[in-house]
């Protein structure tokens, strides 16, 4: 039996020791939860921006140092260096540049309370000589959990800064600043059979990417473990039951098979209350009347009255005018929208409550060959579907990112189209907005039961961690909602202006009645809905809240009785939701694919549409005041 | 102990061949740098001399020779998913697909480690230490538990 030994010789940097300047760049990474984004903003002081990581979705949030040059990244959270998922993929090749660029480090932050899972990847980076801090953030905690950690004894047994900190109240902080010049390769007394860490290394090297995971991975991660956990025990002391606290208790109650479900309806009553409520109505109200109606509008007029030409002030000003439509859509409608969807998603995060909901909604979600997983970019998809349908990423086969796709743009609406259909259906009876729910609510089951079973591919495992429930820190529910609502403008805000272009040219070459016509035996035929509906479906296929608005102002105008009222909601709530959605359709599952959605997903809403009709039809009872 | 590692690990072994006595990955095992001791030891080594003593537990075969022969011991594999919610057990392997396994283990979750089950539905979910997941039933049922009792 041959015993090789790998001993991993730290090779100190003579940069850092000789040169003790300001790091140039510093690459954050942990486990999820540990208060990575908090000790970002303490970092670097609440200046953020994010991006995603070059050719993927993955976001990177990137700051400064104050009074340095220096660079801090934020890197996804992970358990492992082992590049096994986009995201490890992204922190994989940030932990590689740290590697090879002097003056660049690694702060490694880990929960002060599960030293062992932290150790793991710390053990990694010694085996990648990667330059390291080690921060036991959430030190607070830990002290009240009665957790007594020898810091020293770590340091030496590492060869590493080691600091504690308390991110969110900025504890320790400044002496994390200071040891960015201290950092060094941990030291690495782990003997590892070379069977077990050689595919590791090369994994972790990049040298070799194979097409499925080596079996042997899981030894290596026991291993690393193994040997996590004896430092954990020699530098650490256990931690005291934590049954008390109120975090625990609310976080199983969150997902207990009974109370559960009342708090999930109360999670989801708070969430209307803030978008449905406060953001699409209080707010959009006072941005469209109380600023584009009284100020931008008639100053924009006055401002393109000196044009000689009226297509140009059509252009602008005009019925589907860049300033009276493209931009007082995507700033007074949908910007208000977003920002309170986004915070509100924001809380959800940093609450714990997410993984909770994937727990709860795991069943319905099984039913359509997904597991609770994909309830992340659903609840997504509520305040913008396009970004929604980037997320799908984060599902782990192809198969459930195209299925997740799929029942996005069939049958979730964003969170502008939601407000517009809840407006609409507070004129009808209760029974007649239950048809609508109960139709689109059938058929995204059907579509995904079908589809689950004609499409090719598996389901992944269900395997989602459950962090403790705590109260979130508003800098940070601030600072990721900012970066995201900037996202989301520079995305969505030029495809306002290029959807009302469209409209504005397909109008003044006076094909919109043509194709108004055209539509008019289905309109007409199957939904039995007035010819002019025509209209609103069609530039239903550039936005259907777009259409959604348009319905509304039919059925005011009295043009709709309320059969006809859910008739039309359900068609266009099964619509496509906005050309911006296909075009991410088609860059991210291919033009075929979007092509495909596309094709499907029109008929079934005109299908739908139809069986709602009969169904009000022959059950008059339902729509009767 | 919630996350101790070698919370109910099998009680202490002679070694057949030199006699010593041990705890499989135990303390001796630890002074003595054992190269197995750190991957989870499904094999038991002796620390001293390194003879390997077998292990039933770990062989399909001989818990089907224990079971034609009567011997005590020998139950059928029970799994995570057997387990009635609130009960603690400790973890004797994990079976499935490599890249499942990659997860569990990077999650903490590994041979030899103390688990308790806090529910079973909507999904199951798991403690072991600080750290808590929710997996589904076809999960549990590829971490397979230790024989012994579980400790309530």
């Amino acid at each position: 039996m041959k015993l090789n030994t790998v001993f991993n010789v730290t090779r100190y940097r003579s940069d850092f020791a000789s040169h003790p300047e300001p790091p140039r760049r510093v690459i954050l990474l942990g486990n999820p939860n540990v208060g990575k984004s908090a000790l970002f903003n303490a970092l670097t002081g609440l200046r953020a921006t994010v991006s995603n990581y070059p050719g993927t979705t993955v976001e990177v949030y990137r700051g400064r140092l104050p009074g340095t040059e220096g660079e801090v990244l934020d890197a996804p959270g992970l358990n492992s260096i082992l590049p096994l998922s986009e995201d490890e993929r992204v922190t994989w090749s940030l932990v590689q540049s740290a590697r090879s660029e002097p003056g660049s480090l690694v702060v490694q932050v880990a929960d002060a309370k599960n030293l062992r899972r932290a150790l793991l990847i710390t053990l990694q980076l010694a085996q990648l000589e990667v330059p390291t801090v080690l921060v036991l953030n959430m030190a607070d905690e830990a002290e009240a959990r009665g957790i007594r950690i020898d810091v020293a004894g770590l340091e030496a047994e590492l060869g590493i800064p080691v600091k504690t900190t308390v991110a969110t109240t900025g504890e320790g902080v400044e002496a994390v600043r200071a040891a960015g010049t201290a950092a060094r390769a941990p030291k690495n007394h782990l003997p590892l059979p070379p069977e077990v860490t050689g595919p590791a290394l090369e994994l972790l090297n990049g040298r070799e990417v194979p097409p499925t995971v080596p079996p042997v991975l899981a030894s290596y991660h026991e291993a690393l473990l193994a040997h996590a956990d004896r430092l954990a025990r020699r530098f650490a002391t256990d931690a005291e039951p934590a049954s008390a606290l109120w975090s625990r208790r609310l976080g199983r109650l969150a997902v207990h098979p009974v109370w559960g479900w009342p708090i999930l309806g109360l999670v989801l009553l708070a969430l209307y209350e803030l978008v449905g409520v406060f953001g699409a109505g209080t707010l959009v109200n006072l941005l469209e009347d109380g600023v584009f109606h009284r100020w931008v509008n008639p100053f924009a007029a006055a401002l393109f009255s000196v044009a000689p030409w009226p297509a140009v002030r059509d252009l602008f000003v005009g019925d589907y005018g860049l300033v009276t439509m493209g931009l007082a859509y995507g700033l007074a409608i949908v910007l208000p929208i977003v920002t309170t969807f986004f915070t509100a998603f924001a809380l959800l995060e940093d609450s714990g409550y997410l993984p909770r909901l994937a727990v709860m909604s795991d069943r319905v979600f099984r039913l359509m060959g997904l597991n609770g997983k994909a309830v992340l970019p659903m609840v997504l998809g509520l305040g913008c579907d396009t970004m929604a349908t980037l997320t799908t990423r984060i599902l782990p086969t192809r198969k459930e990112r195209l299925l997740a796709t799929l029942l996005l743009a069939l049958g979730i609406p964003c969170s502008a189209q939601l407000g517009v259909i809840l407006a609409m259906l507070a004129v009808v009876p209760l029974r007649a907005a239950l048809v609508w729910f109960a139709t689109v609510a059938a058929a995204m089951v059907a579509v995904g039961w079908l589809a689950a079973r004609v499409l090719p591919g598996e389901r992944g495992p269900f395997v989602v961690e459950l962090p403790p429930m705590r109260r979130p820190a508003l800098a940070n529910v601030a600072v990721k909602t900012v970066a995201r609502v900037e996202w989301y403008l520079k995305e969505a805000l030029p495809l306002f202006l290029v959807g009302t272009l469209l409209l504005f040219l397909l109008d003044r070459l006076r094909l919109l009645d043509v194709v108004i016509r055209a539509g008019e035996p289905l309109v007409t035929g199957v939904l039995g809905l007035p010819p002019e509906a025509s209209a609103a479906f069609l530039i239903g296929f550039l936005r259907r809240d777009f259409a959604a608005t348009r319905l509304f102002d039919m059925s005011r105008g009295g043009g709709l009785d309320p059969a006809q009222l859910v008739v039309a909601m359900v068609t266009i709530t099964l619509f496509i939701p906005c050309i911006a959605n296909v075009f991410m359709i088609a860059k991210e599952r291919g033009v075929k694919t979007a092509a495909a959605i596309a094709a499907f997903v029109f008929p079934v809403a005109f299908a739908m549409g139809g069986l709602a009709r009969l169904l009000m039809r022959e059950l008059p009872f339902l729509v009767a005041p | 102990m919630p996350s101790a590692l070698t919370a109910g690990v099998a009680p202490e072994i002679a070694c057949a061949l030199c006699g010593f006595v041990y705890v499989p990955q135990g303390d001796a095992c630890r002074e003595h740098r054992c190269p197995f001791a750190v991957s989870g030891c499904t094999t038991r080594h002796c620390p001293r001399c390194g003879y390997a003593v077998p292990d039933e537990e770990a062989s399909v075969a001989a818990r089907f020779v224990r079971k034609l022969v009567g011997g005590g011991g020998g139950t059928s594999a029970h799994t995570l998913a057997d387990l009635p919610a609130g009960a603690a057990a400790v973890v004797e392997r994990l079976r499935g697909e490599p890249a499942l396994l990659a997860r569990l283990t990077a999650q903490g979750l590994a041979p030899g480690v103390a688990v308790r089950l806090l529910q079973r539905a909507p999904t199951f979910v798991v403690e072991m230490g600080e750290t808590t997941i929710a997996i589904e039933r076809a999960v549990a049922e590829a971490i397979v538990l230790r024989a012994e009792p579980a400790v309530r």
